[in-house]
C-alpha cells in the first residue's frame, strides 16, 4: 500500500438511531444536513463523488436507483463517480472502502459516503423474510434460515469447544450497552441493562436471548473522506486510512469453514494490520461488528487479541473495556446502537473520526487514541471487511 | 396475488401490528402427494423456495428425484469434488459437464437452534423454527435445513436425522430433516 495517495476521513455525523418516524429518504435528508452542520467548510460543489452504502433499499423501501437520489436530497451533483455499495451488513463500510479507493487512486478528491438502512416497517415479517435473503436464499433461506439461528449455533459451538458460558455472553452486552448510555445516538441510549437482567430476557435462538441480538434499526449516517493535501481544509484531526483488508470464500452454509474459527476474519486482519504495518496489540480501540454477543468473542479471537477460546473470558476480565487492553465498540456497539445495515459501517467510521478528535462524552473517550480499527462482517461471517485508521499528527 | 391482500390489508390496520394476519401462508402437508408441480402461488419477491421446473432451472432433475425419494447432487467428474447445492459448473476446474449422484440419506446434528420469534412471511405458523448443520454419512457435506420431528430442546448435538423430502402446497417438493429418536 505504499504507492497510493494518503486518504483521510475528515468529519462525519449520524442520524438518531431506532425506530424512526421518518421515511428512507427523510433518513438521508438528516444525515446530509449534519454531515454539513459538522463540517463547516465543505461547500457541496467541493463533492466529486459519492458512494451510497444501503443494504436492501428495493426490499425495505421499494426504491432502486439510490445513489442518485441520495445526490439530488444532498444537493450534490457528482461529476467524478456517483454509486451504491452493497454488502448486506458491511454495505456502510462498502461505501468508505469505495471512496477511499477512488481517492487513494487518484479517480476521486472529495467524497461523500453515506449509509443508510430502513428496517422497521407495518409488517416486521416482512422486514424478516427481507433479511432472509441475505443467504443463499432457496438452499438456506428456505429452511429458514435467518441470522439469529446461525450466530445461536456459532454460540453452541464455542460453549461446547470451549465451555463459554451464558453470563459471558451477557457481558458482551452489558458492556456495549453502559458505552451506548453515553451515545444519544443510540438506539438504546436510555436504556440499562445488568448482566442478570440480561439473563433473564426472553430466548430468541437458543442458546441466544433479546439482549444477544443487535435489533431492527432506522438510520442514516455519513462521513467526508478527502485525498491527503485536502484534509488541513476541513479539519485539524483528521483520522488516516492506513490499512484495508477484507476476505471472501463461500456463501451457502454448506460450503462454510469452522464455525468458531473465522479464518476469513484473520485473513482480512493480517491484510489490514499488515498494511498499516501494526500488529493487533498495538490498537487503542476497535469497532467490531457485534452483531450478537458470540460474534464478538469470536472476533477478539480471529483478530489475535486473544487466543481461541479465551473470548470469553477476554469480556469478562475487562479486558476489551475502558481500562483494559483495547477498547471494544466505545460507540455502544451494534448491540446498543442498533444496526441499520448500511449506516452501521459509516456510524463506526463517525465514532473513530470524534474518538481521535477527543469530542465524544468521558465515559466513552479512550485516552489518547492514536490507532483504531472497523470491522464488518456480513451475511454468515462469510465475509469480513476492515480497515485501519491512525490519528492526524 | 398475495403480495396485492398484503397491501390491502395493511392498509386498515395500525403500523407494526400486521404480521400475524398479512402473511401469504405457505401450507406444508405432512403428507406426500403425488401431483406435478402447478404454478408457484407466491410471488418471486417473497418466495423463498428454489423454481424447479425445467423452464426455470438447469438442475431440476434435483427435484424430480427428490419426488421419487433419491437425494441427489451434482459432482465434478475431472477432480471428483462433491458439489452443493446442485451446480451446472464447476467452481474448482470450471468444468461445464457434471455427474449426477445419489448422497446417503442419514447424518448426524453438528449444530443446531431454533428461532422462536421473529419469522419471515409464510412462516409465522412453523414458530418454533428448528433448524441445523447435518453432516451426512461418509461424504464430506455438512448441509444446513429444518429439523422437524422433535422439539428443539430435545434435540442434542450429535442426534441422528435423516433426509426427509416434503411437498409444498403449490405441488413443488423441497427436504428436510427427520429427528431419529
Ligand atoms: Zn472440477
Amino acid at each position: 500500500m505504499t504507492s497510493v495517495r494518503p486518504v483521510a476521513v475528515v468529519g462525519g455525523a449520524t442520524t438518531k438511531f431506532g425506530v424512526r418516524q421518518a421515511t428512507w429518504s427523510e433518513l438521508v435528508q438528516e444525515a446530509g444536513a449534519r454531515l454539513f452542520a459538522a463540517i463547516p467548510n465543505l461547500a457541496a460543489s467541493d463533492v466529486d463523488s459519492l458512494f451510497v452504502g444501503a443494504a436492501e433499499p428495493e426490499r425495505f423501501a421499494f426504491q432502486s436507483h439510490v445513489a442518485p437520489l441520495a445526490a439530488e436530497l444532498l444537493g450534490l451533483e457528482p461529476h467524478r463517480i456517483v454509486q451504491r455499495t452493497e454488502l448486506a451488513c458491511a454495505s456502510g463500510q462498502s461505501a468508505i472502502r469505495s471512496a477511499y479507493a477512488a481517492i487513494a487512486a487518484g479517480l476521486a478528491d472529495v467524497a461523500v459516503a453515506l449509509g443508510v438502512e430502513k428496517m422497521n416497517l407495518p409488517s416486521m415479517a416482512e422486514a424478516n423474510t427481507s433479511m432472509a435473503c441475505v443467504m443463499d436464499r432457496p438452499w438456506d433461506g428456505a429452511h429458514g434460515a435467518t441470522a439469529p439461528p446461525f450466530f445461536a449455533m456459532v454460540a453452541q459451538r464455542h460453549m461446547l469447544e470451549y465451555g463459554t458460558t451464558e453470563d459471558q455472553l451477557a457481558a458482551v452486552s452489558e458492556k456495549n450497552h453502559r458505552f451506548a448510555n453515553s451515545n444519544p445516538e443510540a438506539q438504546f441510549h436510555e436504556k440499562s441493562f445488568s448482566r442478570e437482567k440480561l439473563l433473564r430476557l426472553p430466548l430468541i435462538a437458543p442458546p441466544l436471548r433479546l439482549g444477544d441480538c443487535s435489533s431492527m434499526t432506522d438510520g442514516a449516517a455519513a462521513v467526508l473522506l478527502v485525498s491527503g493535501e485536502l484534509a488541513r481544509k476541513y479539519t485539524d484531526t483528521p483520522a488516516w486510512i492506513r490499512g484495508s483488508g477484507q476476505h471472501a470464500s463461500w456463501h451457502n452454509l454448506a460450503n462454510a469453514g469452522s464455525l468458531t474459527d473465522w479464518t476469513g476474519m484473520r485473513i482480512a486482519a493480517r491484510e489490514a494490520l499488515g498494511s498499516a504495518g501494526i500488529t493487533a496489540s498495538q490498537l487503542d480501540f476497535a469497532e467490531l461488528h457485534d452483531c450478537f454477543t458470540i460474534s464478538e468473542i469470536v472476533e477478539y479471537e480471529a483478530l489475535g487479541l486473544c487466543k481461541p477460546g479465551e473470548g470469553g473470558a477476554y469480556v469478562t476480565d475487562g479486558r476489551s473495556d475502558l481500562g483494559g487492553d483495547v477498547v471494544v465498540n466505545p460507540r455502544g456497539g451494534l448491540l446498543g446502537c442498533g444496526h441499520p445495515l448500511g449506516a452501521t459501517g459509516v456510524a463506526q467510521a463517525v465514532e473513530v473520526y470524534r474518538q481521535f478528535a477527543h469530542t465524544v462524552p468521558p465515559a466513552r473517550q479512550v485516552p489518547d487514541p492514536e490507532w483504531a480499527l472497523v470491522h464488518n462482517l456480513s451475511g454468515s461471517a462469510n465475509v469480513h471487511s476492515m480497515m485501519v485508521y491512525a490519528r492526524g499528527g | 396475488m398475495p403480495a396485492l391482500a398484503v397491501t390491502k390489508r395493511r392498509a386498515k390496520k395500525a403500523p407494526r401490528a400486521v404480521s400475524e394476519t398479512a402473511a401469504p401462508k405457505i401450507e406444508v402437508p405432512t403428507e406426500r402427494t403425488a401431483e406435478a408441480p402447478k404454478k408457484p402461488t407466491t410471488l418471486t419477491l417473497l418466495d423463498f423456495f428454489p423454481q424447479e421446473e425445467s423452464q426455470q432451472t438447469r438442475v431440476s432433475r434435483f427435484f424430480t428425484e427428490l419426488r421419487a425419494g433419491r437425494f441427489m447432487t451434482t459432482r465434478c467428474p475431472k477432480d471428483k469434488k462433491l458439489l452443493w447445492p446442485p451446480r451446472v459448473t464447476c467452481p474448482q476446474c470450471h468444468a461445464e459437464e457434471l455427474d449426477w449422484v445419489e448422497l446417503p440419506q442419514r447424518g448426524h446434528l453438528y449444530a443446531f437452534s431454533a428461532l422462536l420469534a421473529g419469522a419471515p412471511l409464510g412462516m409465522e405458523a412453523d414458530l418454533p423454527i428448528t433448524v441445523g448443520l447435518v453432516d451426512l454419512e461418509g461424504v464430506p457435506l455438512r448441509l444446513f435445513g429444518r429439523l422437524v420431528g422433535a422439539p428443539w430442546n430435545e434435540i442434542r448435538v450429535g442426534q441422528r436425522v435423516r433426509v426427509e423430502p416434503f411437498d409444498l402446497a403449490d405441488g413443488r417438493v423441497f427436504y428436510r430433516f427427520h429427528v431419529e429418536g
